[in-house]
């Protein structure tokens, strides 16, 4: 036990540099990215967590200047560099345009395989949603495995693997919306949202700098260091009563009648490697009821199916609510030595 | 054309069993009292409740669609009218008709009601509440028909009624807010309906179990007041009053009524030594409690002038006076002002059910003389009085009729008027007691009596012939040989309220009972100036039984009628009140008359000084002896000692026990030792001390009556009010509303005794510190709601400037961390609970906190999450 005890204490020690640099990365987005922190925590959270996440929102509010900037902060690629590659996803994309094929060599008179855009550490998927279900299911297929096969080889992805979809809010024509166990596998689903009036005033004053600022980003975490973060992660403490709060709130999901699809055990085990990435980014080595309150929606709320409009709107907050109220109430007071 | 519906068939459905079906129910029940209460509706309520129910039941299926009212109801008055020519083409002969029309409309009323129930449950909002004030009405109508009051009547009325009051309005409300396309929505339901009846019940039976003996207290109120009650009962009136120990009095007021209520009750027997000339015809005399000379035009009633400018009664209290000694006051009645054909008639009253404060005599009366009860009847009467009067030998109580073929009473008859005739009129009388006698009220209705009083006396011109020809107005008959007048204990009542009833009984009704008929001729010959008043007391009747002389006095023979003022001659009855012929009375069993009183030979009365229970003796305080019918007073009060083995002992109420003499008690000790009349003792010399010093002492007593002392009673006039005094409204009411008072105190209270809770324990530890603090920002609202704890401590920072957020991280980490804060942390974090109670203090101006810890709904939204 004692034993035990310093070991977290040891994992805490070593990753608080990393942690640090965490902070240093958010800042290093802050100066591109305005008024997102929460956002930003958000992406890191899926990032660390070693899932991807999805971004729903209108064009031009700042998602591929994100994905690129983060991509930026990241050492450790082939040009010393995080691999960052954008794909725009349109009905008539196919599924080799996103692996990759098999080309004919005329100097070795042989078939060589010719990486897709996957092969990267930062992926942009811009309006996943307008892509055939087939290309879809594809890039799925790749986040989920971490790998591509094709024909009888098997291409692994990069260690780091992020992929940060974005889809349009609006049901528009020429679009195919993500089935439910597809976006199963996005472990965050994040609103970019507009910014507030005080914040776009400061943009459009400031973006020059802002453009600027773009230009000379840092980089200020390797790829090793977002690895080694995620091992840590694994290794953050969640109390009990927490777990089963996690428990109470996806059952909950499963049992009201205004839901269709509940959230899925699945879902339970991202929501909970999503808290203790939150945890660790926030620089603790537990996971606090803060951190359910904040990650249900952006964990929860894209996985289950509900059955209008209004339960959309309040009913994963109730459910919320009274877990967190049961929280709040509950005394852990320990005795101490 | 396709009409929407309005509700589904699945709320439709909902509907029919939560409110059609109990609203069925409950009129049922309704429809079963109104028609235990109302005659019209022909005791047919199983009928009516299923008009009841086709209407309440299609009218919620119809208005399941979009239909509108007016219209709908337009086209239903068009089927009423189409069905009632078709009755009408059925309808065989006019009785026929007139049964259907009845029937039909009854059908109308009723299904109209149950269509209207069934689109205000279906449509109409806010229909319940004017449907339940409705049938609290209906049931209020039907409570105020109890004649006998008992909790559980009263309980039975109400409950019900008040228990579908609450359900209906809630059921309507929760169908109206229900979505049927939950999938649990039947479960829902349930749940509701049932926790709903849980509540109620147990908010009834918890009233019921604490103001259960209030409860019981009503009916025991409601046992004493309940023969006044029915008395005073806005339309039924009786000739006597029920006193408080049941015994029975003449009331001191008679109004003209719509029905007379009376009873079977023996009240009293009577001999009465008054004969015709021919020393063996009874002459019997009318008894009379009291005389009305007031009348009040408003409520229509006779009463006695409480001021009496000539008054003309003696009235003394029998239980107030010695056994066996006289009371007599001839001034009392020195207004009767008669000299002429006088004698003066003794009467012994033997009282049975009548009270014993009560003096009733034939009229006029001077002297009271209580006497004793032979033992053998003490178990019949209660106590007894001689009384003695001077009365007119041409007074009678034959006067309407005479006992067929009886030439002796004809003759006295004649011969009467004759004497009366020869009266000289008024000439010389006090013109103010004339003035007295001969006053009416105004107005154009007495006008039209005055009218008929000169029509009818056109040709008279003597008082007694005036007399006889308003008596035989009475008894005269119209066009076609029926009864002019009839007699009837119900003559109902004129159409508009507070009209002149003697009117509407002279010119329009022409049946009313004893007051009415005297009230009649009281104004008659008032109007021809003749001075008269209205006598009230018992009627005596003459059975010719086998006791000359004696009289049965029932309630029933309560009775009114007028005396008419002969100069001279004084007051004389005349009784207009014509026979009953359409209820034979069956004869009165009369029983065994009280004979056998021996004479007494002497009578001490006095105070108890010592009462002996082991040698049955008493020692008297005297203060007046009777002794060989001669009273003698002494001031000296000497000690006598009584043997009272024998005796005896009365109470005004009857026999009671020896050893209810107690110290202290006034009493009067008779005994009929006839050895005590033969002592010898000079006349002149003689005083009450005397007297006894000669009697063999202990003398031994016969009979001994209680003097209950007269309490200064004012008199009740609304002794019903009294009565409910024991059972006190007053005092109920001010506790109920203490008690709501402390409980709204708490109430308002509430909020703020929560947060000393919290704050008191928030000394413990963290987590109730975090407790106390967002109770206490959710008090000044700051409700935590869906911001997270980190979010929520910034914000709150941001407002007051306080240290949440390191509050809050320690708290955190104390909570859910592996590895516990240090115990510094955790005292730094317990160091800002302090300062941030302040804070917020210090932020909220206290009026505003005040207002603010007020208000309960903000601890219910922290207790129950009710977003």
């Amino acid at each position: 036990m004692e034993n035990e005890m310093s070991n977290i204490e040891q994992n805490v020690l070593a990753t608080s540099g990393s942690v640090q640099n965490i902070e240093k990365l958010t800042q290093n987005i802050e100066q591109v990215i305005k008024g997102k922190t929460k956002q930003i925590r958000l992406i890191l959270t899926a990032l660390i967590a070693g899932g991807h996440i999805l971004m729903e929102d209108n064009p031009g509010t700042g998602k591929t200047v994100m994905a690129k900037t983060l991509a930026k902060s990241i050492t450790g690629g082939e040009n010393g560099q995080a691999i960052f590659k954008r794909i725009q996803f349109t009905p008539d994309l196919l599924p080799m345009d996103l692996i990759g094929s098999y080309i004919f060599d005329e100097a070795n008179r042989d078939f060589v395989f010719k990486k897709g855009p996957l092969f990267c550490n930062v992926l942009l998927a811009d309006e996943i949603n307008r892509a055939s279900p087939k290309v879809q299911s594809a890039l799925l297929e790749c986040m989920a495995e971490k790998q591509i096969t094709v024909g009888e080889t098997t291409f692994p992805l990069e260690a780091l693997f992020f992929t940060m979809a974005t889809q349009n809010p609006i049901e528009m024509e020429g679009t195919y919306p993500l089935p439910a166990a597809q976006l199963d596998r996005f472990y965050i689903k994040i609103h970019f949202g507009y910014v507030d009036d005080d914040t776009e005033l400061e943009i459009y004053k400031e973006y020059l700098d802002i453009q600027q600022n773009q230009q000379d980003i840092q980089q200020v975490l390797s790829i090793n260091e977002i690895l080694e973060l995620q091992k840590a992660a694994e290794k953050v403490y969640i109390h009990e009563e927490l777990l089963s709060a996690v428990r109470n709130i996806i059952s909950a999901t499963r049992n009201n009648d205004e839901i269709i699809l509940g959230a899925s055990t699945r879902s339970g085990i991202s929501f909970i490697k999503c808290l203790k990435a939150y945890a660790l980014i926030n620089g603790r080595d537990y996971v606090t009821e803060n951190d359910l309150q904040i990650l249900t929606h952006p964990v929860l709320d894209h996985r289950i199916l509900y059955r209008n409009k209004e339960a959309r709107a309040k009913l994963l907050y109730q459910i919320l609510d009274a877990e967190m109220d049961r929280l709040s109430k509950l005394n852990l007071t320990r005795k101490h030595q | 054309m396709f009409i929407e519906r309005a509700h589904s068939w699945k709320k439709l459905g909902v509907q029919c069993i939560l409110l059609a079906l109990p609203t069925i129910f409950f009129a049922f029940v309704v429809l079963l009292k109104l028609n235990a209460n109302y005659v019209i509706l022909q005791n047919q309520w199983i009928y009516q409740g299923v008009y009841f129910s086709l209407g309440i039941l299609l009218s919620l299926i119809f208005y399941s669609w979009r239909f509108r009212f007016i219209s709908t109801a337009l086209m239903l008055a068009l089927f009423y009218y189409i069905g009632y020519q078709i009755l009408k083409q059925i309808a065989v002969g006019e009785f026929d008709m007139f049964f259907f029309s009845v029937q039909y409309l009854i059908f109308i009323f009723i299904f109209s009601i149950g269509w209207l129930v069934g689109f205000g449950f279906s449509r109409w909002r806010f229909f319940t509440v004017i449907w339940v004030l409705f049938l609290l009405a209906i049931e209020i109508i039907i409570i105020s028909k109890i004649t006998t009051v008992t909790a559980g009547a009263i309980a039975l009325g109400f409950i019900p009624v008040l228990l579908y009051t609450f359900y209906i309005i809630y059921a309507s409300e929760l169908i109206r807010n229900l979505n049927e396309h939950q999938s649990s929505f039947r479960w829902y339901l349930t749940k509701r309906v049932c926790g709903f009846f849980g509540v109620v019940i147990l908010i009834f039976a918890v009233i019921f179990y604490v103001f259960r003996k209030d409860f019981t207290a009503i009916e025991t109120a409601w046992k004493k007041v309940e023969s006044h009650y029915n008395n005073e009962k806005s339309n039924s009136q009786r000739m006597t009053k029920v006193n408080r120990d049941g015994t029975i009095s003449n009331t001191g007021k008679m109004p003209l009524s719509g029905s007379l209520s009376k009873t079977k009750q023996l009240v009293f027997v009577a001999h009465l030594n008054n004969f015709f000339a021919d020393g063996t015809t009874q002459n019997p005399l009318y008894f009379t409690a009291d005389y009305y000379t007031k009348f009040d035009s408003v409520t229509q009633t006779f009463a006695t002038d409480t001021t009496r400018p000539f008054n003309d009664l003696f009235s003394p209290d029998p239980s107030q006076i010695s056994l066996f000694f006289t009371k007599s006051d001839s001034n009392a009645i020195k207004n009767s002002l008669a000299t002429l054909n006088r004698k003066v008639v003794e009467t012994d009253v033997y009282k049975v059910a009548l009270s014993p404060k009560d003096y009733l005599a034939p009229s006029t009366a001077f002297s009271i003389q209580p006497i004793s009860v032979p033992y053998e009847y003490a178990s019949q009467y209660s106590s007894a009085y001689h009384a003695k009067m001077w009365v007119s030998s041409l007074n009678s109580a034959y006067f309407v009729y005479n006992p067929a073929g009886n030439t002796m009473l004809e003759d006295f008859q004649k011969t009467r008027y004759d004497i009366l005739r020869q009266d000289s009129g008024y000439n010389g009388v006090d013109s103010a007691f004339l003035a007295y006698y001969t006053q009416m009220p105004q107005g154009k209705s007495y006008q039209r009596i005055i009218d008929l009083a000169d029509t009818i006396t056109s040709g008279d011109s003597t008082t007694i012939d005036k007399m006889l020809a308003i008596r035989d107005y009475f008894l005269s008959k119209d066009e076609f040989g029926q009864p002019l007048f009839q007699y009837t204990d119900n003559p109902g009542e004129p159409g508009l309220p507070g009209a002149n009833k003697l009117d509407y009984f002279l010119f329009t009704n022409r049946r009313g009972y004893c007051a009415y008929y005297a009230g009649a001729t009281l104004f008659m010959l008032r109007a021809l100036h003749i001075p008269s008043r209205i006598a009230t007391g018992f009627l005596t009747v003459d059975r010719s039984s086998k006791n000359p002389g004696w009289y049965w006095f029932y309630e029933d023979q309560a009775h009114a009628w007028v005396q008419v003022f002969f100069k001279g001659y004084g007051w004389i009855d005349f009784d207009t009140t014509i026979p009953d012929v359409n209820t034979q009375q069956a004869p009165q069993p009369d029983g065994t008359p009280p004979l056998g009183s021996q004479k007494v030979a002497f009578v001490g009365d006095g105070t108890i000084l010592k009462v002996d229970t082991l040698k049955k003796q008493i020692l008297l305080s005297v203060e007046k002896i009777l002794y060989k019918d001669r009273s003698f007073t002494t001031a000296q009060n000497p000690d006598m000692r009584l043997s009272v083995a024998f005796a005896k002992v009365f109470a005004d109420t009857g026999a009671i026990n020896l050893t209810d003499l107690e110290q202290g008690m006034h009493i009067t000790a008779a005994s009929y030792d006839e050895k005590l009349s033969h002592l010898d003792f000079q006349k002149a010399a003689d005083t009450a001390v005397n007297i006894l010093s000669r009697l063999p002492q202990p003398v031994s007593i016969d009979e001994i009556k209680i003097i209950k002392e007269a309490k200064v009673v004012t008199p009740n006039k609304n002794s019903v009010r009294s009565y409910l005094h024991g059972f006190d409204w007053l005092t109920i009411l001010i506790s109920l509303a203490v008690i709501a008072l402390v409980i709204m105190i708490i109430i308002i209270l509430l909020p703020w005794l929560i947060w000393r809770f919290f704050n008191f324990r928030a000394r413990k530890n963290l987590h109730f510190k975090q407790r106390a603090i967002l109770y206490l920002l959710n008090q000044m609202g700051y409700p935590r709601d869906f911001h997270s704890p980190e979010d929520f401590a910034q914000q709150i920072d941001r407002q007051f400037g306080t240290h949440l957020s390191l509050f809050t991280k320690v708290y955190q980490k104390e909570k859910y961390s592996h590895t516990p804060p240090g115990r510094q942390e955790i005292t730094e974090a317990a160091a800002t609970y302090k300062p941030f109670v302040q804070a917020v203090k210090a932020h909220i101006p206290w009026k505003r906190r005040v207002v603010l810890f007020l208000n309960f709904y903000h601890p219910l939204h922290f207790f129950i999450k009710n977003h």
